[in-house]
């Protein structure tokens, strides 16, 4: 069962600028696992010491926002998972 | 009532399908509460006044600064040192001699913030940082002012707008979540494509013309050169708009 993960290209300089990929998991945080396996660098500054996805960073399922947004949320063969820096300057 | 001279000036976008004289006039009686006039808010006013917006509250607390000449197009190297605001409405001021121009320098605060905003017909959020913006999103809801958020970092940016009671909001986005106040990498196109979204918000919202950016999240990556766009859900316990209406005052 795999997911498509979407990185905004911010991230390619933890990726070698791989911006689209498939991982296996059903959930938020086996993904984010399973991408951080995949980009060593990128698990530096995605996840906490929990290992979970750090507050700075916000993530969307199939394009639409997650409310509650739970590392435990359900994901399907097929799914997409957006992840973005949650931005603030001006 | 539009001069002969408005007449003149603004003959380019009277021409445009449902804007006429009549949507001219709208502009004119609009007032915008634009907070911070950096990056963003330095093409947002500029568009505001090309397009003779009649009153723009323009507020910021800072003074220019060399480095950030390299993305607050209102600011000139004369300026350094400068007030913001100052710097920015002489050169609206310079720009366009119809509108009127007010300025803030008092830091946004949830002590002032609803003073500050008065009886504005929409906010716009130029802010460098997420606490100032959630106290903006906050008052527009609490006051039933339309939202238009914009931010930026590198070569990216967003962009969203809040109809306080119908739509979601940046709280409803973000649910408070902070990000540490740091200097940040930018390129001064990223405001620029950012800040003619929002602006373009503003007028279609004051004119009432076309489909706002309402539960929609404008995502722009400059560097792959894509925009997309990510559905956003109301929170129905949110605690900045639960309870929201939007207080739209006739022009």
């Amino acid at each position: 069962m795999s997911v498509n993960v979407e990185l905004s290209s911010a991230f390619g300089v933890f990726t070698d600028d791989v911006l689209t990929t498939k991982v296996e998991g059903k959930t938020v945080r086996e993904v984010l696992h399973g991408l951080t396996k995949q980009f060593p660098k990128l698990g530096r500054v995605l996840l906490n010491q929990e290992g979970n996805l750090m507050q700075t960073y916000d993530f969307f399922i199939n394009g639409e926002s997650v409310y509650p947004k739970s590392m435990t949320a359900l994901l399907k063969d097929g799914d997409l998972l957006n992840i973005l820096y949650l931005i603030h300057g001006g | 009532m539009l001069t002969e001279k408005d007449l003149q000036r603004y003959d380019r976008q009277i021409m445009l399908q449902g804007f006429g004289i009549d949507g001219q006039e709208k502009l004119k009686k609009a007032k915008v509460f634009l907070a911070g006039i950096g990056g963003l808010g330095s093409p947002i006013a500029y568009y505001m006044a090309a397009a003779g917006i009649g009153t723009l509250i323009i507020a910021d607390h800072d003074v220019a600064d060399l480095s950030n000449l390299n993305r607050q197009i209102l600011h000139w190297e004369e300026n350094i040192g400068k007030k913001k605001t100052d710097s920015a409405a002489f050169k609206l001021g310079k720009f366009n001699s119809g509108i009127k121009i007010e300025t803030v320098s008092e830091t946004i605060e949830a002590s002032n913030v609803s003073r500050l905003i008065g009886d504005a017909d929409i906010i716009v959020d130029a802010m460098d940082n997420l606490p100032t913006r959630y106290l903006l999103n906050q008052t527009a809801c609490a006051k039933g002012i339309p939202f238009v958020h914009g931010a930026v970092y590198g070569f990216e940016g967003r962009a969203m707008t809040v109809l306080p009671g119908k739509s979601a909001c940046l709280n409803c986005l973000y649910h408070g979540a902070e990000v540490p106040k740091s200097k940040f990498p930018i390129i001064g196109v990223t405001p620029g494509v950012i800040g003619c979204v929002q602006a373009s918000e503003v007028i279609k919202y004051l004119l009432g013309l076309g489909d706002l950016l309402t539960d929609r999240l404008l995502n722009y990556d400059g560097l792959a050169m894509k925009f997309r766009e990510f559905k956003i859900n109301r929170d129905p316990d949110c605690q900045h708009c639960k309870g929201a209406a939007l207080n739209r005052k006739k022009l």
